[in-house]
């Protein structure tokens, strides 16, 4: 049997995936990418960050159209077209993986469905198809983690499910209060589900500034969701009228539901490509742990994005994409930043970078916060917006940002600058001698370095 | 995160030029990293400043003891280090007889106690460069930052370096050539005690036309002087010693003092500082031609 070679090859086309062999196509190298699914973009475009936010979109439309109610306007209540809902996602998304395509096409990547795993430190398996390889880049992603010990059930989802929009159950039971549990609760809860979150921290958003997190759960609350947080869930019986959830914690009984999301984590796919077999090494997890230049242990092989562990993110999977295949070309690449942006696309946003105020404290670090309240921002209240704050962590030495977190409409938005202001060194006096533009929800960042400085006149 | 300042772009460029950041910074004595440090420290281990030769544990030869430098010597320190190594600096050595000079100065000794001033053969050498200055005015000058101008001073001042216990510092004596010789003395004198208590005023210091540093109430036969920037020059002055002179016929016992310019060679070729110390030998020699 002939024996097909790849140059540069990388498996998996999620973010991590196309932007690692787009970049390496760029720098000259022959590339050949392979996925199995129909089409390029791994979870991020198909069953991820794309429709979620399609979805997202949606609910907020259907939240604005209540709330101005306030202002002497009214729509009535919304006639919900599921099939057509759904259509447009997929269109979104079709789309955006058809562009994909289009640029692999031009860059003459050649592009392989199938699944592929390692046979050696230079040979690959495609399908049953015999593969060498010179470089090799592993960019599998991540899947749901599965709680064990549960029924099989249709009505129990995933993400990926749960964004194909079967249906709005009458009562939803989500799971684990992470980013995507709250996304998926904002999407539901808005087109009409009741909505019960279960998390076993103490907190929603785990990882985020508490105070901000205080915001958004009572928003939640206010839009109808029930949460219990500190809470586990012990059994599961699943029967023909309902699924039925006993709780343990916090909250001590049993939550109904037509339909449970589990949104308890995801776990490194690493296994799927039986990386021992190059000698790659690989947690228990499935994690493959890479250096700051993306090489695994095996010099000539390569990991990015979900696959390496914690942040999963989809920027986080990109930027290591590109370090991977410039480093794969004898450039001096290399992921040197701790600042990658954490956003939960709910309603109002969260979002933030670097230090909490929490995690500060806990290892010790010399620093002062400063708040600016949304409720003092003239553009929040002129657009309809509710709670919402800007928060800074700064080292009272240097004045220089330590961390950053934003909660209220388009915080994810607004992050980029303290991120680019952290990335660049600067202090609380750069910040708030920058024009802001008035009115604008970006004043608060200079209102709050404002604040810190004491030459803030707004408050 | 480390604690050096450096954007993304900078820290790439290093990455790409294999210079650790860290080490860098230390280098440098600084938090933040720009492009222009990054390019300049990508040149040589010796431009990432070379302190390296000094990083030694001395202890491991011998018992030592640590003192820190004062602030004041420290900007003292990176002035001269800056001098030295911007300034293509020649020196020129010469002497010059001073009986004429001792002479006048015992004459008018009563009148100084009576004046309450103490003359020195420093007020006279003041007044000689200033003299001297007058006929020479490309000394009296100082180079422009981009090297492209030549700025030619209408006025002179002459600085004086003092030692002190806080360390070196120059106060200036303004508009040497309107001044009569006891005036002079009387700056030199007031200014010298004064810099003794660290007293000196910001400004009656910088701006001179020259400046001239004398060892002569210590000792040594000649030095090397680091020119004091933006100036063009510096005049040493050791003790002057009673030296055989051959005057034709014979030798006879003249006191000479050592002179020692060095000069911004960039500026001044070896010729005119060599015309330059000739005449202001001769009027050391000749003092009445300070007059003239
Ligand atoms: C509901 C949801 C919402 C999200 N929203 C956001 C968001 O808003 N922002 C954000 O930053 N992140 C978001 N994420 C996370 C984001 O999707 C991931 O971080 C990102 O997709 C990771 O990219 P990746 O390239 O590592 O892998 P993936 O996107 O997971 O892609 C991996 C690809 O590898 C392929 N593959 C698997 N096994 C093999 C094999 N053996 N051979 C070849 N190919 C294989 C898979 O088919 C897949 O296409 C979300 C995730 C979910 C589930």
């Amino acid at each position: 049997m002939a024996v097909n070679h790849a140059e540069f090859v990388v498996l998996g086309a999620g973010p991590g995936g196309y932007a690692c062999a787009f970049r390496a196509a760029d720098l000259g190298l022959n590339v050949t990418l392979v996925d199995p699914r129909a089409d390029l973009g791994g979870v991020c475009l198909n069953e991820g960050c794309i429709p979620s936010k399609a979805l997202l979109h949606a609910a907020e439309v259907i939240r604005e159209a209540r709330h101005v109610g306030d202002w002497g306007i009214s729509f009535g209540e919304p006639k919900i077209d599921l099939n057509k809902l759904r259509e447009k996602k997929n269109g979104i998304v079709k789309h955006l993986t058809d562009g994909l395509t289009g640029l692999a096409k031009r860059r003459k990547v050649n592009v392989v469905r199938g699944t592929a795993s390692f046979t050696g430190p230079t040979g690959l398996e495609i399908d049953g198809a015999a593969w060498s390889f010179d470089q090799a880049v592993i960019a599998v992603g991540s899947s749901p983690v599965r709680l064990p010990g549960w029924p099989d059930d249709e009505r129990i989802w995933d993400s990926g499910s749960a964004l194909e929009l079967r249906q709005v159950p009458k009562r939803l039971a989500i799971v684990g209060g992470g980013i995507i549990g709250l996304e998926m609760a904002t999407i539901y809860a808005a087109l009409g589900s009741n909505v019960t979150i279960i998390e076993f921290m103490e907190q929603i958003a785990p990882g985020a500034d508490a105070e901000a997190v205080r915001i958004l759960h009572d928003v939640l609350q206010q839009q109808g969701v029930i949460i219990h947080t500190g809470t586990k869930v012990v059994e599961v019986k699943a029967t023909k009228a309902a699924l039925g959830l006993s709780c343990e914690g916090v909250f001590d009984g049993e939550v109904k539901a037509d339909a449970v999301i589990q949104a308890v984590g995801r776990s490194a796919n690493g296994h799927l490509v039986n990386p021992q077999a190059a000698g790659v090494a690989i947690d228990a997890r499935g994690i493959i742990a890479v250096d700051a230049t993306c090489r695994t242990n095996v010099d000539n092989i390569f990991a990015i994005g979900d696959v390496t562990g914690n942040p999963m993110l989809a920027h986080r999977a990109t930027h290591q994409g590109h370090v991977a295949a410039e480093v794969a070309c004898g450039h001096a690449g290399a992921l040197d930043t701790d600042f990658i942006p954490s956003v939960a696309y709910t309603s109002p946003e969260l979002a933030w970078v670097g230090l909490i105020a929490a995690t500060a404290k806990e290892r010790g670090i010399p620093h002062k916060v400063s708040r600016f309240p949304w409720a003092a921002s003239g553009r929040n209240l002129a657009s309809g917006g509710g709670d919402g704050m800007t928060k800074l962590v700064y080292d009272p030495d240097t004045k220089r940002i330590l961390g950053a977190t934003i909660i209220g409409r388009n915080a994810g938005e607004l992050l980029a600058e303290l991120v680019l202001a952290m990335e660049m060194g600067a202090t609380l006096e750069d910040i708030a001698l920058t024009v802001h533009a008035h009115p604008t929800l970006s004043e608060t960042i200079a209102f709050a370095s404002e604040r810190a400085l004491g030459t803030l006149t707004d408050l | 995160m480390s604690d050096v300042t450096a954007s993304p772009s900078v820290r790439a460029l290093a990455r790409e030029k294999q210079i650790d950041l860290e080490i860098l910074a230390k280098d440098l004595g600084r938090t933040t990293l720009t492009r222009e440090d990054v390019a300049a420290g990508a040149s040589g281990p010796a431009a990432a400043d070379g302190t390296i030769y000094w990083d030694v544990d001395h202890s491991q030869y011998g018992p030592v003891s640590e003192e820190p430098m004062s602030r004041f010597a420290q900007v003292a320190a990176q002035n001269l280090a800056a001098a030295q190594t911007l300034i293509p600096a020649v020196t020129h050595h010469d002497r010059a007889d001073v009986s004429a000079i001792e002479t006048f100065r015992k004459a008018l000794k009563p009148e100084a106690e009576a004046r309450g001033v103490k003359l020195t053969g420093l007020a006279f050498q003041v007044k000689a460069l200033a003299r001297a200055l007058k006929e020479f005015p490309r000394f009296n000058a100082s180079l422009s930052a981009d090297g492209k101008t030549l700025t030619l001073k209408h006025y002179i001042h002459i600085g004086i370096a003092v030692d002190s216990p806080f360390g070196l510092s120059v106060p200036v004596i303004r508009d040497v050539d309107k001044k009569g010789l006891w005036e002079i003395a009387a700056d030199i004198g007031d200014l010298a005690a004064r810099a003794q208590e660290r007293k000196v005023r910001p400004n009656e210091m910088g701006g001179a036309s020259m400046t001239i540093t004398n060892l002569g109430g210590i000792g040594g036969t000649a030095f090397s002087p680091i020119v004091n920037p933006p100036e063009l020059a510096i005049l040493g002055i050791t003790r002057a010693e009673i030296t055989p002179i051959w005057d034709g016929e014979m030798f006879q016992p003249v006191p000479m003092v050592p002179l020692d310019l060095s000069y911004d060679h960039r500026v001044i070729n070896g010729a005119d500082a060599a015309r330059f110390t000739t005449y202001l030998v001769n009027l050391i020699a000749d003092p009445r031609r300070i007059m003239v």
